[in-house]
């Protein structure tokens, strides 16, 4: 049974940070993974990471940016923090070995990016999520006697003592199908978003909620659930993202009467006002039969110098001749708006703490709330950083004012159990049908337009397709990699993670950020400027509370780009 | 169309594998190569047989986890891509394709198309990193890095380190990898206190799991970010130097 200090569950970039800051406050460290560490979908992070680095600028303007980005239901001292924080953190990562862009005389580059009032994106080509976790890996390896690493490692569940404090985790090896108890003072969620809820979706295949559903299922509750971030430039189809640098090096927007459409929607920031206010225009077009007959509209980066364009965002060029047979640098490129964020997740405070004693969560798992509403571009790089890295810290003090503790093996018997029992099953649906069908109509139902009667159906679907989940079965019953099995788990947290937003979105009626009504379409800060917290009752949809939105400095005001 | 596959089937690392024939229908110029995987699966599932355990996550060529010999080559015929950036396309009605895991006995495999990668870890652990002084740190912009260092040191950090240089090559090296995680951090001032012991620790590490170069290019040929060989010839520059 090993035993740490702090366990970390995740080992993207909001993991990583977290064990090399638990690590150097001296404790021992986990960090545990379903996929090796650089395969982590921080890694799909294209345009940067912002930071308020020049002269210039300044953290306020940056802070007031994502307060307004987040249509005021972020909550603003913790954005306050990030912000204020985020020039350090670049500056770090500067120094680990990330190699930013430089300029012709050799200074840091920045990009403009959505919804931000300066050019203030510090970024790698359109690579900085690969370019960042690469770095960070080479910096988890250097402390590899105080960190150890746990890959291909599938949590099935967290531990709890008796008095419900979080005391590790128990985790599935992957390679051989063997169960062990970690124990840990400290744990410490960083295990990314849900976006597989949704089909399709910008989101890798891994991103299905483990931590999101671990957390809810011992009773911690979740927050701003309802706030699905859909991405304005993906592809039709397989939802494969074009980076928002695209347009912040200088790309417009069409429809297909060859109209440049942001004009009537954000006279002022045209293409870079935030993404929902984006995603929403692109939708407005579809629907209204502006755009193409294959529901998308256009994306024209050959605005972009080709030089540019092969030199800063050459991965979209890739993509675009692999995935759509197009050379961005000479054609425009059929895109849509594709679900790719969750601004809600496990409620944590500013220093990552949950309501669960000994739980900790980070990065996209986690709502501190930073992005409320709506998240601006390259914001999340950031909130993984600096969450990330006070959740480490915090848990590794939390971990070195305490005693020795105990676990029961008892949970691990019963999580043997369930899964002999999910092996054995025999004559229900079959997973993916149920993954395929829920992703489906959540892309449909809970969108970028939402309304009563759409919502109302999405509920009744996921609640049927949790029964259906608890018979389906598996083809696969052998030990070695058994991904039938992790699919059916994950199922399971996929359909927690989906009746949470569903119920949330059902709940807020009102537009706000990316939560649009079509039945209420105003934003209500009478009634609404609050956050909803869901919390797990027993079989039954979740428990709605609400608690305050924090306001510091800037009261709500009309928003407009 | 309709494709045969010859696919590498093995239980686990210790078993012995071999090729089993199977033929896949209604396959679209649109799918990947990893959607044709799942076609396969799905077919297998439904005939009561087990899927193909292979590597797969972003699917947008970022992650580097996948990664399969296709009619032995790395990641396939086309250049510059991962696996799962090929397309179907490039096939026609009535093709064989043979599949088969990488190749290296730097990379043992576990299951069918899965190999174990970690001999990379081991050359990042002994020294694949830059120890960044602590403390209160200077303005980036004070050390002024050249763009055509911090443009290059860009090229070598585009590695997703998938594997496919070693799989490519005829011995077996792992030169491209190491060359270009080396190149990152020996092109910058903040790699410079540490760029000797870095060398030669990761060099070394490297000759304990994959075979030696012989310039055969096969590597940078594989690549799906295309890095060049050049940096082979960095690598082998400043280990002289760090050995001297």
């Amino acid at each position: 049974m090993p035993v740490h200090d702090v366990l970390i569950i995740g080992a993207g970039l909001a993991g990583q940070r977290a064990a090399l800051a638990a690590a150097r406050a001296g404790a021992t460290v986990a960090i545990m993974s379903k996929v090796h560490p650089v395969r982590s979908h921080s890694n799909a992070a294209a345009g940067g990471i912002n930071a308020a680095l020049n002269p210039d600028d300044s953290w306020e303007s940056h802070a007031f940016d994502t307060v307004k980005g987040s249509d005021y239901l972020g909550d603003q001292d913790a954005i306050e923090i990030m912000c204020r924080e985020a020039p350090n953190e670049v500056l770090w990562l500067e120094h680990a070995g990330v190699t930013f862009h430089r300029s012709a005389e050799g200074k840091l580059g920045t990009r403009a990016f959505g919804g931000a009032s300066a050019a203030r994106t510090y970024y790698i080509a359109d690579i900085t999520g690969q370019a960042l976790l690469h770095v960070l890996y080479e910096q988890l390896m250097k402390h590899h006697e105080q960190i150890d690493r746990y890959e291909e490692w599938f949590i099935t569940g967290l531990a709890q003592d008796d008095e419900g404090n979080c005391v590790g985790a128990i985790a599935r090896n992957i390679r051989d199908g063997a169960m062990e108890l970690f124990t840990a003072k400290s744990t410490i969620l960083a295990s990314g978003g849900a976006g597989q809820c949704f089909k399709p979706t910008t989101n890798a295949l891994i991103c299905t909620g483990d931590g999101i559903a671990q957390a809810y299922r011992i009773g911690a509750p979740l927050m701003d659930m309802e706030m699905i971030q859909y991405h304005p430039t993906t592809l039709q189809g397989n939802g494969i993202l074009i980076t928002e640098g695209a347009r912040g090096e200088g790309a417009h927007l069409y429809n297909a009467e060859g109209e440049r459409f942001m004009e009537k929607y954000a006279p002022n920031k045209m293409e870079l006002a935030s993404r929902d206010v984006v995603s929403r225009a692109e939708q407005t077009e579809i629907n209204e039969g502006r755009g193409f007959p294959d529901g998308t509209v256009a994306l024209d980066i050959t605005k972009v110098p080709r030089k540019r364009t092969l030199e800063a965002l050459r991965e979209i060029v890739n993509i675009g001749r692999d995935f759509a047979g197009v050379d961005i640098t000479r054609e425009p490129i059929r895109i849509r708006p594709g679900c790719h964020y969750i601004m809600g997740g496990v409620k944590a405070d500013i220093n990552g703490a949950t309501s669960i004693p000994g739980l900790y969560a980070a990065g996209e798992v986690a709502c501190v709330s930073v992005h409320g509403g709506n998240r601006l571009g390259a914001n999340s790089l950031l909130d993984t950083l600096i969450f990330g890295r006070r959740s480490g810290e915090h848990a590794a003090a939390r971990a070195a004012g305490m005693p020795a503790i105990t676990a029961s093996r008892a949970q691990v018997r019963d999580q043997e159990r369930e899964i002999a029992d999910l092996m054995n099953r025999s004559g229900g649906r079959r997973v993916s049908e149920i993954r395929d069908e829920l992703g489906t109509m959540m892309n449909e139902k809970v969108a970028v337009f939402r309304d009563h009667a759409g919502l109302t159906e999405a509920h009744e679907v996921v609640r049927r397709l949790k029964d259906e989940a608890r018979f389906a079965t598996i083809d696969d019953r052998g030990t070695v990699f058994n991904q039938d099995v992790l699919g059916a788990l994950e199922l399971g947290y996929m359909l927690d993670v989906a009746e949470c937003i569903v119920v949330g979105a059902l709940e807020r009626r009102e537009s706000r950020g990316a939560q649009f009504r079509t039945d209420f379409p105003k934003r209500n800060d009478d009634e609404w400027l609050k956050h909803i917290d869901l919390s797990m009752n027993g079989g039954d949809a979740p428990k709605v509370s609400y608690s305050p939105v924090t306001i510091t400095k800037w009261e709500p005001q009309e928003r407009t780009y | 169309m309709k494709l045969t596959l010859k696919m590498w089937r093995q239980s686990g690392p210790d078993a012995p594998g071999g090729f089993q024939t199977y033929v896949v229908d209604g396959v679209t110029d649109e799918m990947s190569f990893l959607e044709l995987l799942d076609v396969l699966n799905e077919q297998l599932v439904g005939e009561g047989e087990e899927p193909v355990a292979f590597d797969s996550d972003c699917r947008e060529g970022i992650c580097g986890s996948c990664g399969v010999m296709i009619d032995g080559q790395a990641h396939g015929p086309q250049r510059g891509t991962a696996t799962c950036q090929l397309h179907m396309r490039l096939y026609k009605d009535g093709d064989t394709i043979v599949v088969e895991p990488f190749r290296s006995a730097g990379f043992p495999v576990i299951k069918d198309l899965m190999v174990d990668r970690s001999a990379f870890d081991r050359i990042i652990e002994a020294g694949g990193f830059i120890t960044a002084p602590t403390g209160s740190a200077p303005d980036a912009n004070l050390i002024a890095v050249p763009k055509m260092d911090s443009d290059r040191a860009m090229d070598a950090a585009a590695c997703i380190g998938c594997g496919a240089c070693v799989a490519a090559c005829p011995n077996g090296a792992g030169q491209l990898f190491t060359a270009a995680k080396l190149a990152h951090l020996n092109l910058l001032p903040q790699g410079q206190p540490e760029r000797q012991r870095r060398t030669i620790g990761m060099v070394e590490e490297m000759e304990n799991y994959f075979g030696s170069c012989t310039n055969h290019r096969e590597c940078s040929a594989a690549c799906p970010k295309e890095i060049s060989i050049d940096f082979i010839a960095m690598l082998n520059r400043d280990y002289r130097k760090a050995r001297r």
